[in-house]
C-alpha cells in the first residue's frame, strides 16, 4: 500500500452505488405509517484493488449500505452495480447469482459469524460446497490452503469455533470469505470486537491479502485510525447521507466537512499534551424526523441560514474530493479556516 | 472533618489483591497481586485489554462478584479504615453508591426498562439519604441538569428506551454522583458510544470531577481515552499490574515492553502513515494458562532467561513510576527522590 | 521494533489442546442430572428385565387374590390373583415406551415445523394459527377425542399425545429459530448463496434445538401421566396388556381392600416423572448459556 491506487474515483469501477435510498417501515404514528430514511441518495464507487473506507457513527447507515452492496437488502431507490451487472431492478436475482461468487462479507462479531455446531473446516468450505463445482478432496485442499493463508495451523479444520480466540475466529471468517477467490469483500467493522494487539494483526492480514490477490474492500468502521491504516479513499456518512469523499491523505490532513473535522477532533489521541479541541454538542438526529436542510446543521459550528433550508449536494472541491456542505458552494473553500486553527464562534455569511 | 490528617492517607488502598473464580476446571486466577492507591481527588486511568483483569479489579473493590463463585485468597482493599473484602455486607451496601460509586459500560442494560428515570435516581437518594419522594424528585432534576441533559423537568419522567445511548450514560452518571461519592469508578463508560458522544461524556466527567472534588478511576482499553483523561495510569496485563506512572511519564517514556507494544500497535491519526501496523506477536494468555515467570514473557522482545524462571516484582523507579520488568528497570538508574504519590 | 515481516506477524501460535465432550462431561457432573439419570435408567432396566420374574403377567390364581405384599407376591396380588410386581414391570415397558415415543415424535415434528415457521414467512402465520388451535384444547380432551375416534389402543394413545404436545415444541423451536435466523453466520450462508433448505437444515435447526431437548424430557414425563389419565377414562391401553395407567384404573374399584395395586404403579409413575424432571433440569442448566445458539 505504498502508492495510492487512484486519487480520483475509479474509471472502471467494480462496485457502483448510485443515489441509493433505503427506507424501513417503522410502524405507525397517529395512524399514518412512518418511515425511517436510513440512507439518502448515497453514491460511491470502488475500483479494482482499492479500499474505500466508509466511516460513520451510529445511525449513519453504514452497515445498511454494506448489506445493500452484497445484495442482502434491496434498496428502495437508486441502483447498485457489481462487476458491471446491476443487482437492483428487474434482473436482480439472476445478476446477483452471476456475481455471487465474486462477493464476500466479513462480519463484526467473530462470535456470531461462525456456526457453533459446524466444524471450522466445514464453515470455510461452505461457499465452495454451495457453488457445487469441486470435489470433496479439492474442497479439503482448498480449506487447508486458506487456513495457511490466514496464518492458522492446518489442523484447525476439525475443530469447533469455541476452541478459538476472537482474533483467530476472525481469521477463520476471513478464510471463509476468500474461499471462492472473490474480487470484492465488504468488511463490516471486522476489528472492532478485537483487542488492540489483535486488531493490528488482522489489518495487516487484510492488507497482505489485498496486495496478493488484488482484492477490493469496502471497509466499514467507526474507528478513524483503523480506517486510515487500510483505506485508499474514505467516504464519511452522517445520518444516512455521504458528507465527504476524499483520498485518504487529504481527508486526514485537510478535512473539509465540519462533521469530518468534528469527528477527527473528537477521537482521543494517546498524547496527553495535545490541546483538546472544543467538543461538539448534540446528537445524531432521529431518522424518523430528520431536520430540514442539512442534517448536520443542528450541531454544526459553522451553521448559516441557508443550511436550515437547503440540502447540500455533493460537489467537487478538489482533485478526487467531494463535499456536501454549503460552505463550499460556488467554490468558496476559502470561507473555512484551516484545520489547525479552531474558530470560536459561528461563521456568518 | 480533619482534612489535613486525612489527605495523607489514600482514599482507597488496594494491597496485593488476588481474585479467583470457580470454573469447571477448578479455581482460576483472574487477578493476582494487584496493588495501587487512589488518593482523594485523584484521576487514575486503568488500561488493559481483555483478560487484563481491570474490570475484575474494579468489581472487587466493591465486592460485587457473586459469593459462591469468587474468592479472594490474598489481599485487602482498604477504605476509611476498613477492609472492604471482609467488611459485613451491611457496611458495604452503605459504601456502594455512597462513598464509592460505579458506572458501567453498557447503558442499554444498566437501566431498568420498566422504571422511569426519576424512580431510578430517587432510589439511590432515598436509600442513602432517606429523602422523601418530592425532595428526591427535585434533586433528581438537579442532577439531570448537572449532567447536562436538556429539558430535565420533562425528561425525568421518561422511560429509558426513549433516551439515546449518550443520554442513558449521563443518567447512569447522575445516579452515581447522586450522593456525592468520594470515588467514582467508571468501567469503560464510553466504549459503547459514538466518538463524538464519547468526547462529550469524558468532558462531563472531567468537569464533574472538578466541581465535586471527587476522585475518578477510569477503566478503558483505549490509550487515547486514558491519555486525555487520566493524571496517572495503571497498565494491566493478564491479571497483573505491569506499569504504574504519571500520565506524562508513561507516554513520554514507557518502560514495560507491553506498554511499549500497545502504544506501537495503535493505528495513528496524525503521525506517519506506515505500510503495515506493528503488532505484538502472539496472543493474550487465557487466565488458566500457566506460564512460568513473567506472563508477558512469551511475547516479549526484551525477554531474558531469567524472565521465564521467576515472576518479576513491581519495582519503583523514579518519579512515582513502578514497573514490573527486571530487564527494563535495570537500564534505568533510579534517582534518589522523596517524591510520593 | 516496527520491522516485523507480515508472515511472522500473521501466523498465530499453536492452538490449545482439545478438550472434547465438554458438554457431556459437564452434564455428567451435574447433581440433578445424575440422580435423574439413575432413576430413569433403573426403571428402564427394570422394564427390560421384566421376564426375569419368571411369572406371566396375565396368569391368574384366583384363590390367591388380594394378597398383600409378601414373599410370594412382593407387590401383592390383584383382584384376579395376578402378580402385581410382574404386571408393574411389564406395565413399565408400555408406559415408558409410550413416553419415549411421544417425546421423540413430538420433538421431531416440533423441530421441523418450528424451523419452517421461522424461516419461511409465508407459512409462519398459518402454521402458528394451527398450533394455537391445537393448543386451545386441553391436552387430555384432545387425546380423549383422538383415541375415541381411532379406537383405544397403544398406537392411538401415542398419536393422540404426540398431536397434543407438538404445538408447544413448535413454539419453543420457532422462538429460538427466529433469533438464530438473524445471526451473522446465517447471513454469511445467504451471501454465499445458500437456499432455504440448506440454511434450515445445517444452520438453524442444530442451533435452535437446545431448549427443545429440555422440553422433551418434560414431555416424556407428561406423557406417562397423561397415559395414566387416559386409562382412568377407559380410553388408554386396554387390558389385559398392563400399563401403569390401567393397573391403577383397575385397582381403583377396590382401593380400600388392596391399596398395593394402586400404590406400586403410582410409585412407578412418580419416580419416572421425578427422574425425567431432574434430567431435564440438569440438561437445562448445562445447556443454558448455549440455548441461544451462539455457543
Amino acid at each position: 500500500m505504498t502508492a495510492p491506487l487512484t486519487n480520483t474515483a475509479p474509471t472502471d469501477p467494480i462496485v457502483a452505488m448510485r443515489d441509493v435510498d433505503m427506507a424501513f417501515a417503522a410502524g405507525r404514528v397517529d395512524g399514518r405509517p412512518v418511515v425511517q430514511q436510513v440512507l439518502h441518495k448515497v453514491s460511491f464507487e470502488i475500483g479494482a484493488g482499492e479500499t474505500l473506507g466508509l466511516v460513520g457513527e451510529s445511525g449513519s447507515g453504514k452497515s445498511t449500505a454494506g448489506r445493500i452492496v452484497v445484495g442482502l437488502y434491496e434498496p428502495t431507490g437508486g441502483s447498485v452495480t457489481l462487476f458491471g451487472q446491476p443487482i437492483t431492478g428487474p434482473d436482480r436475482r439472476a445478476n446477483l447469482a452471476n456475481v455471487r461468487s465474486r462477493l464476500q462479507f466479513v462480519f463484526q462479531d467473530p462470535h456470531a459469524a461462525l456456526n457453533p455446531r459446524m466444524r471450522v473446516g466445514s464453515s470455510i468450505a461452505e461457499p465452495i460446497e454451495i457453488a457445487g463445482r469441486h470435489s470433496r478432496k479439492d474442497r479439503d485442499d482448498r480449506v487447508r490452503q486458506l487456513l495457511e493463508m490466514v496464518g492458522l495451523p492446518r489442523d484447525s479444520a476439525d475443530r469447533f469455533p469455541h476452541e478459538f480466540s476472537g482474533g483467530q475466529r476472525q481469521r477463520i471468517v476471513i478464510a471463509r470469505a476468500l474461499a471462492l477467490e472473490p474480487g470484492f469483500v465488504v468488511c463490516d467493522e471486522p476489528v472492532s470486537a478485537l483487542d488492540v494487539s489483535m486488531q493490528a494483526q488482522i489489518i495487516n492480514l487484510l492488507m497482505d491479502l489485498q496486495a496478493r490477490f488484488g482484492l477490493s474492500y469496502l471497509f466499514i468502521a467507526h474507528d478513524l485510525a483503523v480506517v486510515r491504516a487500510i483505506s485508499h479513499r474514505v467516504a464519511v456518512l452522517y445520518a444516512g447521507s455521504i458528507v465527504e469523499v476524499a483520498p485518504k491523505p487529504d481527508l486526514y490532513a485537510r478535512p473539509q466537512h465540519p462533521y469530518t473535522r468534528a469527528l477527527l477532533d473528537a477521537v482521543p489521541r494517546p498524547d496527553p499534551w495535545r490541546e483538546r479541541p472544543p467538543v461538539i454538542a448534540g446528537e445524531v438526529p432521529s431518522l424518523l424526523a430528520p431536520p430540514p436542510g442539512c442534517r448536520f446543521h443542528t450541531r454544526c459550528p459553522h451553521v448559516m441560514p441557508r443550511c436550515r433550508v437547503d440540502v447540500p449536494r455533493l460537489q467537487s472541491t478538489g482533485p478526487g474530493r467531494l463535499t456536501a456542505c454549503h460552505l463550499f458552494d460556488e467554490g468558496g473553500i476559502a470561507a473555512v479556516p484551516d484545520h489547525s486553527s479552531r474558530p470560536a464562534s459561528h461563521v456568518e455569511r | 472533618m480533619a482534612a489535613a490528617g486525612r489527605s495523607n492517607e489514600p482514599l482507597v488502598s488496594i494491597q496485593d489483591l488476588t481474585v479467583q473464580f470457580r470454573t469447571d476446571r477448578g479455581w482460576t486466577t483472574a487477578v493476582e497481586g494487584v496493588s495501587f492507591d487512589i488518593g482523594d481527588g485523584d484521576c487514575v486511568g486503568v488500561v488493559g485489554e481483555s483478560g487484563s483483569g481491570k474490570s475484575v479489579t474494579a468489581l472487587s473493590m466493591l465486592r460485587l462478584h457473586a459469593r459462591g463463585t469468587s474468592r479472594f485468597p490474598t489481599g485487602r482493599v482498604l477504605h476509611a479504615g476498613r477492609d472492604l473484602l471482609t467488611a459485613p455486607e451491611r457496611e458495604l451496601r452503605r459504601i456502594r453508591g455512597g462513598d464509592i460509586a460505579m458506572v458501567f459500560q453498557d447503558p442499554m442494560s444498566s437501566l431498568n426498562p420498566v422504571l422511569t428515570i426519576c424512580d431510578q435516581i430517587s432510589e439511590t437518594l432515598r436509600l442513602h439519604q432517606g429523602m422523601s419522594r418530592p425532595d428526591a424528585r427535585r434533586r433528581a432534576i438537579e442532577l439531570l441538569d448537572l449532567v447536562r441533559i436538556a429539558d430535565a423537568p420533562r425528561r425525568v419522567d421518561e422511560y429509558p428506551h426513549r433516551l439515546s445511548g449518550g443520554m442513558r450514560q449521563r443518567v447512569m452518571i447522575a445516579i452515581a454522583i447522586a450522593c456525592r461519592p468520594r470515588l467514582l469508578i467508571a468501567d469503560e463508560p464510553t466504549t459503547a458510544l459514538d466518538v463524538t458522544i464519547q468526547a462529550q461524556i469524558l468532558e462531563l466527567l472531567r468537569d464533574l470531577r472538578a466541581e465535586l472534588g471527587m476522585a475518578v478511576m477510569l477503566i478503558s482499553h483505549d490509550l487515547g481515552v486514558i491519555a486525555e483523561f487520566a493524571r496517572r495510569v495503571i497498565v494491566m496485563y493478564a491479571g497483573r499490574v505491569v506499569e504504574d506512572a504519571p500520565v506524562e511519564v508513561l507516554f513520554r517514556k514507557p518502560l514495560h515492553p507491553y506498554t511499549e507494544g500497545l502504544m506501537a500497535s495503535m493505528p495513528s491519526l496524525d503521525g506517519a502513515d506506515t505500510a503495515t501496523l506493528y503488532s505484538i506477536p502472539g496472543r493474550i494468555p487465557d487466565p488458566d494458562e500457566t506460564i512460568a515467570g513473567c506472563r508477558f514473557g512469551p511475547r516479549c522482545s526484551y525477554a531474558e532467561p531469567a524472565c521465564s524462571a521467576v515472576p518479576p516484582e513491581l519495582v519503583s523507579v523514579d518519579g512515582g513510576h513502578r514497573v514490573r520488568c527486571p530487564p527494563r528497570t535495570r537500564t534505568v538508574t533510579p534517582t534518589a527522590t522523596g517524591a510520593r504519590q | 521494533m516496527t520491522d516485523l515481516s507480515i508472515r511472522s506477524v500473521a501466523v498465530s501460535p499453536v492452538l490449545a489442546p482439545r478438550r472434547r465432550f465438554m458438554l457431556l462431561r459437564r452434564l455428567l457432573a451435574h447433581r440433578s442430572f445424575q440422580i435423574g439419570a439413575v432413576l430413569v435408567l433403573a426403571l428402564t432396566l427394570a422394564a427390560i428385565l421384566a421376564p426375569l420374574t419368571g411369572v406371566d403377567p396375565s396368569s391368574m390364581r384366583v384363590r390367591l387374590r388380594f394378597r398383600p405384599p409378601s414373599e410370594a407376591f412382593p407387590f401383592g396380588s390383584d383382584n384376579f390373583g395376578r402378580d402385581v410386581l410382574t404386571r408393574v414391570l411389564y406395565g413399565a415397558r408400555v408406559s415408558l415406551w409410550i413416553g419415549f415415543v411421544v417425546a421423540l415424535l413430538s420433538g421431531l415434528c416440533g423441530a421441523v415445523l418450528g424451523v419452517i415457521a421461522a424461516q419461511i414467512r409465508g407459512l409462519d402465520a398459518p402454521l402458528m394459527r394451527l398450533m394455537d388451535a391445537l393448543m386451545s384444547f386441553p391436552a387430555i380432551l384432545l387425546a380423549l377425542g383422538i383415541t375415541a375416534a381411532l379406537g383405544p389402543r397403544m398406537e392411538s394413545v401415542i398419536i393422540a399425545l404426540t398431536v397434543a404436545y407438538v404445538p408447544a415444541g413448535v413454539r419453543i423451536v420457532r422462538a429460538s429459530a427466529l433469533v438464530v435466523r438473524e445471526l451473522d453466520y446465517v447471513q454469511a450462508a445467504r451471501i454465499a448463496g445458500a437456499g432455504n433448505f440448506r440454511i434450515m437444515l445445517r444452520h438453524i435447526l442444530p442451533n435452535s434445538v437446545g431448549p427443545l431437548l429440555v422440553h422433551m424430557t418434560f414431555v416424556f414425563a407428561y406423557s406417562i401421566l397423561a397415559e395414566a389419565a387416559l386409562s382412568f377414562l377407559g380410553v388408554g391401553v386396554q387390558p389385559p396388556t398392563p400399563s401403569w395407567g390401567n393397573i391403577i384404573a383397575e385397582g381403583r374399584d377396590y382401593a380400600t381392600e388392596a391399596w398395593w395395586v394402586m400404590l406400586f404403579p403410582g410409585l412407578g409413575i412418580s419416580l419416572a416423572a421425578l427422574g425425567l424432571n431432574l434430567l431435564g433440569d440438569g440438561l437445562r442448566d448445562v445447556l443454558d448459556p448455549r440455548l441461544k445458539g451462539t455457543g
